[in-house]
This record gives C-alpha cells, sequence and structure tokens, in this order.
C-alpha cells in the first residue's frame, strides 16, 4: 500500500485557527490563473475565465484572482492558503468542465491535504471522558478490603452451568411457585 | 453454586431494559425502595446533572456507515462523497448514545429524536493523497496499478446538547 512511499508526509487531523468553532473562514485566499492567449492547451482555461470566472469571483469575495497571460507556454493554477501552503496544478490540455470541477477542490480544501497522508480520521481534545476502562471499572469496592485468598473472590464462577444444575434450578423454582401459591391462599 | 444460580436467575428477573441502564451514584445509593421510586430518582437526578451542565457532553453518531464518538471541538474526517459543502452547518441526527461524566443515555437503536442535539460545520472537502493499488501474482504474469484519491470531508464537531427532559415523551419530529 501507499504507507510504505518513502517521501509521503503523514499527518494527523487539524484545522488551522480553530477553523469552524466561532465561524467558518474559507481557507482559500489567493488564486492565480497562467495562461496563453493562443495555445490550444489553454482552450479549457480561456473558456472558463470566459464563461465563469466573474461568478467565481463573485461568490467568493473573500479569493484574490490573478489573471496571469504569457505567451506559448502551458497552464497552470496556483492557489494560496490561509496557513502558507501553495498549490500548484497544471491545466495543460484540460477541458473546461474539469477546470471547474479542479477550482472547485481548490477552493473547498483547507491547504495542502493531499500532500499527506491521514494517520487518524479523528481528532479530539477530551479522548475519554468517563474515564478509561480498567478491569476494577464497576467492581464492588468490598474487593479492596477483603484478605485474600477469599472462597467469595476466588471461585470459579465462569465454568457454565451443567445440565444437573439447570435442573435443580428449574426444580427449585417450582418449589418456589408452588410454596407462593399455598401462602397465596 | 445453585444458589449463585438463583441469584443471576433472580437478576435477570428483575432488571428492567430502561433508556438508562447505567447510573453511577455519587450520592447514596437509594436502596430497600420500590423500583418506581428508584427510577424516578435516577431520572430527576440526570435531569438535575444536565441543566447543571456540571460535564461535558459525548455523543455516538452513525455518519455514513460509521459510528463516531464525538464531543465538543472534535474534527472528523468523512471519506467518500458526500453532498454538504464549506461552510454549511449540519445537525447529525442518528446520535446512537448520549452521554455524560455520570450517565449514559442509550438508544434502541437511537435515542429519541429531539432529545440530543449535534450540531456539525464543514470545514474542508478535498482530495486525499493517491493511493496506490499494488496487485501482482506470482509466476502468472499478472500485474495492475490502480492509483485512486477519494473525498474527504473535514468536520467540526459545534456542540453536543442534551435536554433535560429525559423521560418525556418522545415527538417523533425532525
Amino acid at each position: 500500500m501507499s504507507n510504505s512511499n518513502l517521501f509521503l508526509k503523514s499527518a494527523f487531523v487539524r484545522a488551522p485557527l480553530q477553523n469552524g468553532v466561532g465561524r467558518y473562514v474559507c481557507q482559500l485566499q489567493r488564486i492565480v490563473l497562467k495562461f496563453c492567449k493562443s495555445h490550444g492547451g489553454s482552450r479549457g482555461i480561456r473558456d472558463f475565465i470566459e464563461q465563469d470566472l466573474v461568478n467565481f469571483a463573485k461568490q467568493n469575495p473573500s479569493v484574490v484572482v490573478y489573471l496571469k497571460p504569457r505567451r506559448h507556454r502551458s497552464p497552470a493554477v496556483v492557489a494560496e492558503y490561509l496557513n502558507g501552503d501553495r498549490v500548484w496544478m497544471s491545466m495543460h490540455l484540460k477541458t473546461h468542465s474539469e477546470i471547474t470541477k479542479w477550482i472547485e477542490v481548490l477552493r473547498t480544501q483547507q491547504g495542502d491535504v493531499s500532500g499527506a497522508r491521514l494517520r487518524k480520521y479523528q481528532y479530539t481534545d477530551h479522548p475519554s471522558l468517563q474515564g478509561p476502562w480498567t478491569p476494577f471499572t464497576f467492581k464492588d469496592p468490598e474487593l479492596n478490603v477483603a484478605q485474600l485468598p477469599d472462597p467469595k473472590f476466588g471461585a470459579n464462577n465462569r465454568i457454565p452451568m451443567s445440565a444437573t444444575e439447570k435442573l435443580r434450578i428449574m426444580f427449585e423454582k417450582q418449589k418456589i411457585s408452588d410454596e407462593e401459591v399455598k401462602t397465596g391462599e | 453454586m445453585i444458589r449463585a444460580g438463583l441469584q443471576r436467575l433472580a437478576s435477570v428477573f428483575n432488571s428492567q431494559g430502561g433508556i438508562i441502564s447505567r447510573f453511577i451514584t455519587q450520592n447514596a445509593p437509594a436502596q430497600h425502595r420500590p423500583a418506581e421510586e428508584t427510577t424516578k430518582d435516577v431520572i430527576s437526578t440526570c435531569n438535575k446533572l444536565i441543566q447543571e451542565k456540571s460535564h461535558r457532553n459525548f455523543a455516538i453518531v452513525h455518519l455514513l456507515g460509521k459510528q463516531w464518538r464525538v464531543t465538543d471541538g472534535d474534527l472528523l474526517v468523512v471519506e467518500g462523497y458526500w453532498p454538504p459543502n464549506i461552510g454549511d452547518k449540519i445537525t447529525l441526527d442518528k446520535v446512537l448514545l448520549a452521554a455524560s461524566k455520570d450517565f449514559s443515555l442509550i438508544g434502541r437503536p437511537l435515542v429519541q429524536p429531539g432529545l440530543v442535539t449535534v450540531t456539525a460545520t464543514i470545514i474542508s472537502k478535498g482530495l486525499s493523497h493517491t493511493k496506490t493499488h499494488f496487485k501482482k501474482k506470482r509466476r502468472k504474469q499478472f500485474m495492475r496499478i490502480n492509483f485512486q484519491r477519494s473525498q474527504q470531508t473535514m468536520l467540526r464537531i459545534n456542540s453536543v446538547d442534551i435536554k433535560n427532559s429525559i423521560n418525556s415523551a418522545p415527538k417523533n419530529v425532525f
């Protein structure tokens, strides 16, 4: 599996600046679209700029959008996040819809989340609230002052009930119920 | 041995499966009293504890086929396609268990609706690192390599609230 990847960092679940505790802050701060005005490889990103970019900027007023035309070079998108992460993504020969989806991913993620393998999928400041379980949890504290060995605590009560015992218990129960009937009269 | 078995039987017959399965009394235990009064006492004490907000609550919620133990301020990462988008505030309604330090409310299988409110905010939606699926069978000329990135949604748990009306009838309204 990918755990054996030497150069992949591992990480725990974190959110920058307690995000979401009070209010939510969009973590994408700046996005730079680099493209060529004439080459075919930039076709998709040019379509995106013509059709969707204004709406994107209107819907995300907290995100700074830059356009960087450059002659005869392949298109790329660079996203910069509040925690200082910078994600570079090639948009060469990607279609309009693909670019829309990738930019949505860049907008919604918080930093370079795919750069590290998550070790845990949950983070908590309070790992145990009722106290971790021990063998003495919910046990009678009588054991604390008992003088051991004690037949009461040393008895082996883990063996299952035998058929004979079950029969005898049924018999005893029957006797008890008979007595109850008698007393009821 | 027989006596022990009888006692075990008696305990089985006497135990009543209520919503409050376990209650650790820090106060003096109420013994030699009818079961109804004890139940009432336990419920009122739980309600008092909830009202005082003496301790942090936690809950076990069912979310996309997994069960998570959550408390205020937790972070969860949910894998796979999930519609909620960033900034959304949602309520996690499938609560299997809600508890505080001194009592637990265990649902059968869910705690009654409206009793426990777990709210969360979506923080981040992204893709995981590239996972490599490498398969090879020796001496069979078989080798496959697949790459996969799953969608990950990060949640912040905002609050786990228990209403202090444990014994009131459920309204069954979401």
